[in-house]
């Protein structure tokens, strides 16, 4: 148990992004707010991204490095899928006056 | 009602999905030897066997010559060997040893990286707890909080925390951006939709019943003991290579006929190496995100754009009354 504890391993990384990305999914589940969703992909995706460079690292071969790459990408995706899933956001905010996706369940206003 | 039915199938999912995991995780052999390509560089046979004979599962041999000279009538000498060095992983830690001249026996032994991912003992392992904690306490606070900018702000926590975690996977370049993007950009974006929005949440979690959140919890806590127990086993395919792989390190960059030609100095996520892999096979895709960048600002701004005659109007209905 104590080697548990001092002595960090891949398997604790992954612990850790697989706890996150539970997180986000009861957020994502759990959740009504709109905006609070998608914090919670936002974290989905970072967990993602916590996974993929442990794996990197724990093969630590050179070619290994495309999971640099590949987190960058989902970093730049995320970015973009923030901004527009605000504009939405706020687009809907305008014609309905609040954002709880229960109550958004006609498509137009 | 429905909602608490929807959680508790996705969650019976994912648990009966892990429940047929392990068996799998299984096969891996975990008897701790592990066999390792030796790569040997200058080292003949006998000081190979010799140093296998002292250090089982010794690799990374490298034997250090004196300088070769050439004498007068063209004969070279090559060097006697003077130090002979090697890696062993040993108990999961990666020890650079020195050996005598012949290999056959250890002088010093040099403890480099205490542990696989390199980091450096009890300190180490606190820091990673710390950072581990804050990310996984911002993201409670994401999904708990009822004040939004309480729920940025625990957003931002926990993505500085990973930034951190980046930083011990050796991801450096990786954790700047981190920071800069999710901690600057995103979070600047959110707040600005939160204080646009400006308007308090009524209801922030589903109302599910005590039986419900009961049974939902117990089946999460079931599926998180679940996850650590499978992966706190994950060991790397080959500890020796992945020990290794921080060091700074020879990089083939240039080939002809399969062999090297030129090797260049890497270090592993530092800003070269990503930009090299980054600008190499990755190019595609880094140029097919540009787009969907600029696709994504060009979207927003359309989606966000009030809509003319619903806010126009009744603007020009008020100059107009107005005297």
């Amino acid at each position: 148990m104590t080697s548990l504890v001092w002595n960090i391993g891949y398997g604790h990384f992954l612990v850790l992004a697989a706890v996150l990305f539970l997180i986000g999914v009861a957020g994502v589940l759990v959740r009504r707010n709109a905006l609070i969703i998608l914090m919670s992909v936002e974290l989905m995706l970072n967990a993602a991204n916590v996974t993929l460079i442990a794996f990197s690292r724990m093969w630590g071969d050179k070619a290994a490095l495309s999971a640099h790459t590949f987190a960058l990408i989902v970093i730049a995706v995320a970015a973009a899928e923030a901004a527009v899933g605000l504009a939405i956001v706020v687009a809907v905010f305008r014609g309905r006056h609040n954002v709880e996706v229960d109550r958004l369940n006609t498509l137009r206003h | 009602m429905t909602r608490t039915l929807i959680l508790l199938t996705a969650v019976l999912g994912l648990v009966a999905a892990l429940g047929s995991a392990p068996a799998a995780a299984q096969d891996a052999p975990d008897d701790g030897t592990q066999v390792v390509p030796v790569a040997a560089s200058g080292c003949t046979a006998e000081i190979i066997g010799n140093v296998q004979q002292a250090l089982p599962g010794a690799f990374h041999l490298s034997c250090q010559k004196s300088r070769a000279s050439t004498d007068a009538a063209g004969r070279v000498h090559t060097g006697s060997v003077d130090a002979v060095r090697a890696d062993a992983v040993v108990n999961g830690k990666l020890i650079s040893y020195e050996l005598t001249a012949d290999g056959k026996r250890v002088i010093a032994s040099i403890d480099d990286h205490s542990d696989l991912i390199g980091s450096s003992g009890k300190g180490m392992a606190l820091l990673f707890w710390a950072f581990a904690a804050a990310s996984i306490a911002g993201a409670l606070f994401v999904v708990t909080r009822k004040n939004l900018i309480a729920a940025v702000m625990g957003m931002v926590g926990s993505f500085l925390g990973i930034a951190a975690i980046y930083m011990m996977l050796y991801a450096q370049f990786l954790a700047v951006v981190q920071m800069l993007v999710y901690a600057g950009a995103i979070m600047v974006l959110f707040v600005f939709v939160v204080m646009i929005l400006n308007r308090p949440e009524d209801e922030p979690v589903a109302p599910s019943g005590r039986a419900g959140q009961v049974l939902g919890g117990l089946a999460i806590l079931y599926l998180i003991g679940r996850l650590v127990m499978i992966l706190v086993q994950v060991q790397p395919p080959d500890p020796a290579i992945a020990a290794a792989a921080p060091r700074g390190d020879e990089q083939c960059v240039a080939w002809k006929e399969s062999k090297c030609v030129r090797t260049e100095h890497y270090e592993w996520g530092s800003i070269t190496a990503v930009g090299t892999d980054l600008f190499g096979p990755g190019l595609f895709p880094f140029e097919a995100i540009s787009i969907l960048l600029l696709l994504a600002v060009v979207g927003a701004v359309a989606v966000a754009r009030p809509l003319r005659e619903e806010n126009d109007a009744p603007a020009k209905v008020r100059t107009e009354g107005a005297p």
